[in-house]
């Protein structure tokens, strides 16, 4: 009775539509759901949503479980109980305005059906097209989601919201399950293509594999900062076959940024440094199609960080504390991993260095943050808005000089190479899983020679266990910078 | 580089819990990216020869992500207390320093000011998401009723 096909109406809020989930809560949701094979399962999930400039994607939180009598499932069907469906929907609205809901279910493997294949049956477009005009009437601000899983771990997906008057729908193109790896899951919509020449890549490839290659070909990166460290990670991913980069940049390349900038070279001295990284990463890259997109701007203006949210992952490569708290944000409310590095030279009065530092710092549910490492503190945030008289309540009490500085520290390439090198290969572990587990913090130290990796716990009740996938629901304020 | 709102909102608040009229300058002071927060008339310690007239502190641009600067001032800088400190046979007022251009940019011009080093953040450290101008402030004058030989 179920069976007739209806005409589910389309629309679109944008170019691209993902849904987005922290690995664990992935996890969950797919353990404990494909475990009732060979009957089908569900579960609501709470969703909010991260709104980029082309990419819309629906984040999924909080997971609602069926009680005990609240569905009835059989290798084909299922029935959710009102109570269930009012539960959930109680829920959302009690979750706040931009709170809507996902409703992920099952095909699974059955002697009856064979394999379950994830796509929308008419019997799921019918219920679904019952259901949720019902989840989205009066919720303008959210966006909800379904979701089917087959029995060989595929997906498919698509978002639903209010539109006119009218319950519609679009097709989402990937799920990202987000922890300390970045797990991408193409539907059928999915627009990815694999690199036209694979053979140019294979002594990469016979690192990562095809589908590694795959990934680099397709996936949407921002950087944030085109400087000593921000070049040379523009350079490093152009070269390994990433085929799509967003930077971000305000500088004007100056005669003084050569000796450790990569791809300035003497003509492009006075203007942007962005339009130089252009250049350097079309003459070496090597995705095909390669897309890099520039932005005379810095990446914590409010349109940055909108835009920011179209990425799969980040570099954050700027070399100044305030900056890092959005970016830090961003990539666990998200859902979008970064990679922070860092390096730092201190020179006695003697010009005799006797302390440095580089380091790079993923930053992704699952992995202690950037206040947890403590890179940025109240303290140290204050410090650098001290700027030409930092510490001067520690020297003006005793009558000391106030020592003026340009608060400008040393920089070579050969430190922030390194630097950069380490970022790289946490990004060959975070996007391709060259190996079991992701390094939390990777930092080489003077006066020791060492490369350490930090054992830091998360702290307490960070934002980056609370705020883990709270997407627009999370105000993260623009960063604007002199 | 104007004021945000939020900063904006947090010396509304400290006005309002205060009972003093608090400014903010309308620019940061040349060279960082502190803003001075102000009040014209506030009390002092009734032992300094001067008890009262301006009192504020400087606080960075990103407050209450980061903390404010862990100190205050009043542009008194001829105070001294009337009957010297004992223990430092001192007229002069302790750990305090007088510094030029530390509020720049506000309604106080040029004017030297009187910088008390308070550390008052180092036992309890600033908290952004509890932690607001009003504690500042409140730890600052509390530097009012300590001996001055602390």
């Amino acid at each position: 009775m179920h069976s007739q096909s209806v005409s589910l109406i389309t629309s679109r809020l944008g170019d691209e539509t993902h849904i987005a989930a922290d690995a664990d809560t992935w996890r969950e949701v797919c353990t404990k759901l494909t475990a009732a094979a060979p009957d089908e399962a569900c579960c609501f999930l709470l969703t909010r949503p991260s709104r980029g400039i082309t990419r819309t994607t629906v984040i999924l939180r909080e997971i609602i479980w069926p009680k005990p009598g609240d569905v009835q499932a059989t290798p084909g069907s299922l029935e959710l109980s009102a109570d269930y469906i009012s539960r959930a929907i109680d829920a959302a609205i009690d979750a706040g305005a931009m709170v809507g809901l996902c409703l992920v279910h099952t095909h699974p493997k059955s002697e009856k059906f064979g394999e379950g294949i994830a796509r929308f049956s008419s019997r799921d477009d019918w219920y679904e097209n019952r259901l949720f005009p019902t989840i989205t009437l009066d919720r303008p601000g959210a966006i909800s989601a379904s979701v089917v899983i087959g029995s060989a771990g595929d997906v498919d997906a698509r978002i639903w919201w209010r539109e006119r008057g009218e319950c519609v729908t679009q097709d989402v193109q990937a799920i990202r399950a987000v922890g300390p790896e970045l797990t991408i899951i193409e539907t059928p919509s999915s627009p990815w293509k694999d690199h036209p020449d694979p053979a140019v890549m294979d002594r990469s490839t016979r690192l990562w594999g095809g589908e590694g290659r795959r990934r680099l070909q397709n996936l949407r990166i921002g950087i944030a900062g085109a400087g000593g460290t921000g070049s040379l990670t523009i350079f490093g991913l152009a070269t390994m076959g990433v085929g799509k980069l967003l930077v971000w940049d305000k500088d004007i390349a100056k005669k003084q940024n050569r000796h450790r900038t990569a791809g300035i070279t003497s003509d492009q001295i006075g203007k942007p440094k962005v339009t130089a990284m252009k250049v350097m990463a079309e003459s070496v890259a090597t995705a095909e199609p390669f897309i890099i997109e520039v932005y005379e701007d810095w990446a914590t203006t409010a349109e940055a960080l909108t835009r920011l949210k179209d990425c799969d992952l980040i570099f954050c490569c700027i070399d100044n504390f305030a900056a890092r708290v959005p970016l830090n944000d961003l990539a666990y409310a998200h859902l979008i991993p970064t990679i922070d590095m860092a390096s730092w030279v201190h020179a006695d009065r003697n010009q005799q260095i006797d302390a440095l530092m580089t380091h790079a710092h993923v930053w992704s549910p699952g992995i202690p943050c950037a206040w947890c490492r403590e890179t940025i503190s109240s303290h140290i945030l204050m410090r650098e808005a001290q700027g030409t008289q930092r510490g001067i309540e520690d020297r003006i009490p005793y009558g000391l000089p106030l020592e003026e500085t340009d608060g400008v520290e040393p920089s070579v390439l050969p430190l922030n190479m390194l630097g950069v090198s380490l970022a790289l290969i946490e990004f060959m572990q975070v996007a391709l899983k060259i190996t079991t587990r992701t390094p939390n913090d990777l930092k080489f130290f003077l006066p020791e020679w060492e490369l350490d990796e930090s054992d830091r716990p998360a702290r307490q009740a960070c934002d980056c266990i609370l705020n883990v996938a709270m997407g627009d629901t999370l105000v993260i304020n623009p960063v604007m910078m002199e | 580089m104007p004021p945000s709102e939020l900063l904006l909102q947090a010396v509304a608040e400290l006005s309002a819990r205060s009972g003093h009229v608090f400014h903010i300058s309308p620019e940061p002071v040349p060279g960082t990216s502190l803003f001075v927060v102000h009040t014209e008339n506030h009390e002092y310690r009734p032992e300094y020869t001067i008890t009262s007239g301006p009192l504020g502190f400087r606080v960075p641009f990103n407050l209450p992500t980061a903390a404010p600067e862990d100190s205050f001032f009043i542009a008194a800088v001829d105070a001294k207390l009337r009957v010297p400190d004992p223990v430092r046979n001192s007229a002069d007022l302790n750990r305090v320093g007088r510094a030029e251009g530390h509020v720049s940019g506000s309604r106080l011009g040029n004017a030297s000011v009187l910088v008390f080093s308070w550390h008052l953040w180092n036992t309890v450290p600033w908290d952004r998401r509890k932690h607001t101008l009003f504690d500042h402030y409140t730890h600052s004058i509390r530097r009012f009723e300590r001996a001055e030989h602390d």
